[in-house]
C-alpha cells in the first residue's frame, strides 16, 4: 500500500526546546533549532557533542524525552515513524547497503514496498545512478561488495532520494573516506545540491566540509547549540571562544602572500599513480580495490595527466589505455607562491593541479579547496 | 547380475520410492514448522529459552526410543515413522533459524529502520534472507537425521529402506544387506551432499556479512 | 508385566555395550584426531570422510556391519563405533587446529617441544569442542545400542523389538524408558563434567 506523501515541500523543521537524556548522559539539552525550507544547514561540534542525537530525532530514530519538533507545523509525533521516514531521506557513513541484495535491489527496496512495477523501479534506479554519476548498464545488478567505497557512498544517496524525499539527512556521509576522494565527492555534491533543491540536514565534524557546502552553520557543544549563522557570520562575529577555535582553521591562510603551493596541497601516495600502458578495465579495477576515484598517469615516470573513474568506466568496454584517454594537468612546484599558482589554474580553466617534489608527484591541488580557505 | 537379482527381489525401487516418499513429507514438514517455530521464537523472545530447552529434550531421546513411544498413539507404519522424524528435525531447524535471525548485524537494521522499513518489512526483506546461509545449515543436519529415522521405520512397518534392511538381517541373508545397505548409504550422502551445495550457494549469495 | 530383574539385566548390558563402545571410540579417534594435526593429507581424508559417513544412517551401519563381521556383541560394538568415532574425532581436530597460529608460534619461539605446545597450549583450548563431540558421540551411542539389539548384541533393544513383534507396549515400554532415563542421565552428567573441566578462561 503506498504511503502518503505526508509533505510536497518543506517551509521548515522546528525544533523546540528538545531535550533528550540516556540516564545521567545527557546528549541533547534545551535546544531550539530552526532549518528552513531549501537550505542546506550543517551541524558541527565534538563527537559526542549532541549532533547525530539531534539528527536522529528528526525522524524518530530516537524520541525526544522533552519538546517538540515540527514538519510544516506538524508535530512529527503525530506521523506514523515508517511513513515518516519514507518521506525523509537518510545517508549515514557506514553506508549500510544490504549485501544480498544488487545495486537495483538495494536502490528500488523501499519503492517495491511501495508497490512500484518492476519498470517504474527499474527507470527511478537509472535515474538516481545517473544522477549520481554511475552508469546504471554497469552498476544495477552488481552487489555493494563488487564496489569502492565512493561508489557504494553515491549509492547509498541515490537510495535516499530513491522516494524523492523532500528532505534529506545526512550524517558524515563522506567521514570513512580518504580526503582526495572527500573532495571530489564534495564537489559533486556541491552540484547535485543545486540540481535537488530539497532541505537539508548534514552533520559533519569537518570545519572545510561544513563551510564548503553549507548554506548555514550550526555549532553545537556539550548537548548544546552553541551559535548558528552564516560562515560569514561565525568567522566575523563568533559568539565564543570555542566557535573562534573552531572556525579559526580560515584564518591563518588570510595572508596569501605568504602561502605556497605545499601548504594548501592534498598530499598524495604511490596509490594514486598509474602507468599509462594500463587498460581502463584494469584502472577501475584497481582504484576499486584501493578506494581512490583519480590517478595521475605517468608515462615513464614522467607525469602525463590525470583520469577519473567517472570517465573510465564509460571506456572499459573498449581497448583503451590511459595513455590515450589522459587528460592534461598543470604541474606546480611544491614552492610556487598560490597566487601564481591560482592565476596559472585559471589561464588554463582548469581546477586541478599536480605538485612536483623532487621530481616526483607529492599532491594535488584544488582550486575550489584554496579559494574556499581563502574566503 | 546378482545385484540386480537383489534389487529385483527386494522390491528396491519401490522401497526406495517409499522411502523418498516419507522422507520428503518430513522433512518439507520439519523445515516449515522449523522456521515457523524459529521465527516466533525470535519474535518472542521470552518463551525463547523454553521452547529451545523442550526441542532439545526431545533431541537427547534415542532416535529409536521416540519412535516406539509414539506407537501406542499413532499405531505401526508411515505414520509414527513421519512423526517421529519431524520432531526430531525440528531443532536444528529452529535453532538455526532464531541464531541466525538474532546475529543479523545491527547496522542492517538499523538503516533498515532509518529508510522507513516497518520491522515485518525488515525481518521479511533483511533478516530472513541474511539468516538463510544459517538456516540452510540446520536443514543440512535435519535431512541427515530424517533419513536416519526414516531408515528405522522399517524396524515398524513403514515401508522404505529399513523393511529391505531388516529382511536381511532377519533372514541372515548378506547380499540384501549389502545391497540394501550400501544403497541407503549412498542415498543418504548423495542427499547430503545436494544439501551441501545448496548451502555454500546460499552462503555465496547471502554470507557476505 | 515385564519382570523387574529382566530389565535391571538388559540395562546393564545396554550400558556395558554403549560404553565400551564409546570407551574405544574415545581411545581410536583422539590419537587419529592428533594425527591429523601433523599430516594435512590425513586430515583432509579424516574430515572428509568423517563429514562423508555421519550422513549414512545408522541403521544402515549396523546392517552393513553383519556381512563384514557376522553378529553378536562384537560387532554391535564395533558398529557404535563406527558412528561415535565421527562426532570425536572431528571436534577434536577442530578443537586442536582452530587456535591462532601466533600462539604456536610464540610458543616455539620461547622454546616448548611439540608436546608441552599439545600439553599446555592446543589441549586446554580443544577442552570445550572435544567434550561436545563426547557427549554428542555418548547420547548416539546409547541410542544405537538399541539398535544393535537386531543383530545380537542382547540389552534394552532386545526388550524393544521383543515388544515390537508381539505388539506388546508394555515390554516395548520396558526397553525404551531406561534408555531414555540413560541418555537424560549423559545429558546432565557431561554438562556438569563440561563445566567442571573447561579452563576458567573459557567459560562465557
Amino acid at each position: 500500500m503506498p504511503t502518503q506523501r505526508l509533505f510536497d515541500r518543506i517551509n521548515s523543521v522546528h525544533l523546540q526546546q528538545v531535550t533528550k537524556q540516556y540516564g545521567e548522559h545527557v546528549a541533547v539539552k534545551q535546544l531550539d533549532l530552526e532549518i528552513q525550507g531549501g537550505e542546506l544547514l550543517i551541524l558541527i561540534g565534538p563527537s559526542g557533542s549532541g549532533k547525530t542525537t539531534t539528527l536522529r530525532m528528526i525522524n524518530r530514530l530516537i524520541e525526544p524525552d522533552e519538546g517538540v519538533i515540527t514538519i510544516n507545523d506538524h508535530n512529527i509525533m503525530d506521523f506514523d515513524p515508517v511513513r515518516l521516514r519514507r518521506n525523509i531521506g537518510y545517508v549515514i557513513q557506514d553506508i549500510g547497503l544490504f549485501p544480498h541484495m544488487t545495486i537495483r535491489e538495494n536502490i528500488g527496496l523501499v519503492p517495491r514496498l511501495e508497490g512500484w512495477s518492476g519498470q517504474e523501479i527499474s527507470d527511478r534506479v537509472r535515474h538516481l545512478l545517473d544522477f549520481v554519476s554511475l552508469s546504471p548498464e554497469s552498476f544495477m545488478d552488481r552487489y555493494p561488495r563488487q564496489l569502492s567505497g565512493g561508489q557504494q557512498q553515491r549509492i547509498g544517496l541515490a537510495r535516499a532520494l530513491a522516494m524523492d524525499p523532500p528532505l534529506l539527512l545526512m550524517d558524515e556521509p563522506f567521514g570513512a573516506l580518504d580526503p582526495i576522494l572527500r573532495k571530489q565527492l564534495q564537489d559533486e555534491f556541491n552540484i547535485i545540491k543545486q540540481e535537488i533543491g530539497r532541505t537539508i540536514l548534514f552533520v559533519t565534524h569537518d570545519i572545510d566540509e561544513a563551510f564548503k557546502l553549507g548554506d548555514r552553520i550550526g555549532i553545537m557543544s556539550d548537548a548544546r547549540l552553541i551559535q548558528i549563522g552564516t560562515p560569514e557570520e561565525l568567522i566575523l562575529h563568533p559568539e565564543n571562544e570555542l566557535v573562534s577555535d573552531i572556525v579559526d582553521a580560515k584564518k591563518k591562510f588570510k595572508h596569501m602572500d605568504t602561502l605556497r603551493v605545499k601548504d594548501m596541497m592534498s598530499p598524495i601516495t604511490d596509490t594514486y599513480l598509474f602507468d599509462a600502458g594500463m587498460t581502463a578495465q584494469d584502472a577501475v579495477k584497481r582504484m576499486t580495490q584501493t578506494n581512490v576515484e583519480l590517478a595521475i598517469v605517468l608515462d615513464n615516470s614522467v607525469p602525463v595527466g590525470y583520469v577519473e573513474m567517472a570517465h573510465l568506466v564509460q571506456q572499459i568496454y573498449y581497448d583503451v589505455t590511459l595513455r590515450d584517454i589522459v587528460e592534461p594537468i598543470p604541474i606546480f612546484s611544491s614552492n610556487d607562491h598560490i597566487a601564481s599558482a591560482l592565476e596559472k589554474l585559471k589561464d588554463r580553466g582548469g581546477s586541478l593541479g599536480l605538485v612536483m617534489e623532487a621530481e616526483r608527484p607529492s599532491g594535488l591541488f584544488f582550486l575550489n579547496d584554496v579559494l574556499l580557505r581563502l574566503i | 547380475m546378482q545385484v540386480v537379482d537383489v534389487w529385483d527381489s527386494q522390491l528396491l525401487t519401490m522401497r526406495t520410492f517409499e522411502h523418498l516418499y516419507m522422507f520428503s513429507i518430513a522433512l518439507f514438514s520439519a523445515t516449515i514448522i522449523g522456521i515457523g517455530i524459529g521465527i516466533i521464537v525470535f519474535l518472542h523472545p521470552k518463551i525463547a529459552d523454553t521452547v529451545l530447552n523442550i526441542l532439545n529434550t526431545i533431541e537427547t531421546l534415542p532416535d529409536i526410543a521416540l519412535l516406539v513411544l509414539l506407537l501406542p498413539f499413532l499405531g505401526l507404519g508411515a505414520k509414527p515413522t513421519i512423526v517421529a522424524s519431524i520432531l526430531y528435525s525440528i531443532l536444528p531447524i529452529t535453532r538455526n533459524t532464531y541464531v541466525g535471525l538474532k546475529s543479523v548485524n545491527k547496522e542492517y537494521i538499523y538503516i533498515a529502520q532509518s529508510i522507513g522499513l516497518s520491522s515485518n518489512e525488515i525481518l521479511l526483506n533483511v533478516r530472513i534472507p541474511m539468516a538463510l546461509p544459517l538456516i540452510a545449515g540446520g536443514f543440512r543436519i535435519a535431512l541427515v537425521f530424517t533419513m536416519g529415522l526414516i531408515t528405522l521405520g522399517g524396524l515398524i512397518a513403514a515401508g522404505g529402506l529399513g523393511t529391505a534392511l531388516q529382511t536381511g538381517i532377519y533372514l541372515y541373508d548378506v547380499d540384501t544387506i549389502l545391497v540394501a545397505g550400501l544403497w541407503t548409504g549412498v542415498l543418504a550422502v548423495i542427499l547430503d551432499a545436494v544439501a551441501g551445495i545448496i548451502e555454500s550457494r546460499l552462503q555465496v549469495r547471502y554470507g557476505i556479512w | 508385566m515385564v519382570i523387574f530383574s529382566v530389565i535391571t539385566d538388559a540395562t546393564v548390558e545396554h550400558i556395558i555395550l554403549a560404553y565400551s563402545a564409546l570407551f574405544v571410540s574415545i581411545v581410536i579417534a583422539i590419537p587419529l584426531a592428533f594425527a591429523s594435526l601433523y599430516s594435512t593429507r590425513l586430515a583432509s581424508i579424516v574430515i572428509k570422510f568423517a563429514n562423508l559417513a555421519q550422513a549414512v544412517p545408522s541403521f544402515a551401519v549396523v546392517a552393513i556391519v553383519v556381512p563384514l563381521i557376522g553378529i553378536g556383541f562384537t560387532p554391535a560394538v564395533i558398529a557404535i563405533m563406527l558412528r561415535a568415532l565421527l562426532p570425536i574425532i572431528k571436534n577434536t581436530y577442530i578443537g586442536l587446529s582452530n587456535i591462532d597460529p601466533l600462539f604456536i608460534e610464540y610458543a616455539k619461539g620461547i622454546g616448548l617441544t611439540d608436546w608441552q605446545i599439545n600439553r599446555y597450549i592446543r589441549i586446554p583450548n580443544a577442552y570445550p569442542a572435544m567434550f561436545a563431540g563426547i557427549k554428542f558421540a555418548a547420547i548416539l551411542a546409547n541410542s544405537i545400542a538399541i539398535l544393535t539389539a537386531i543383530i545380537g548384541s542382547g540389552g534394552l533393544g532386545e526388550l524393544v523389538f521383543e515388544g515390537l513383534i508381539a505388539f506388546n507396549t508394555d515390554k516395548i515400554l520396558a526397553g525404551a524408558l531406561p534408555a531414555i532415563i540413560l541418555a537424560f542421565f549423559i545429558d546432565v552428567s557431561f554438562s556438569i563434567l563440561e563445566r567442571i573441566l573447561t579452563p576458567v578462561y573459557l567459560k562465557s
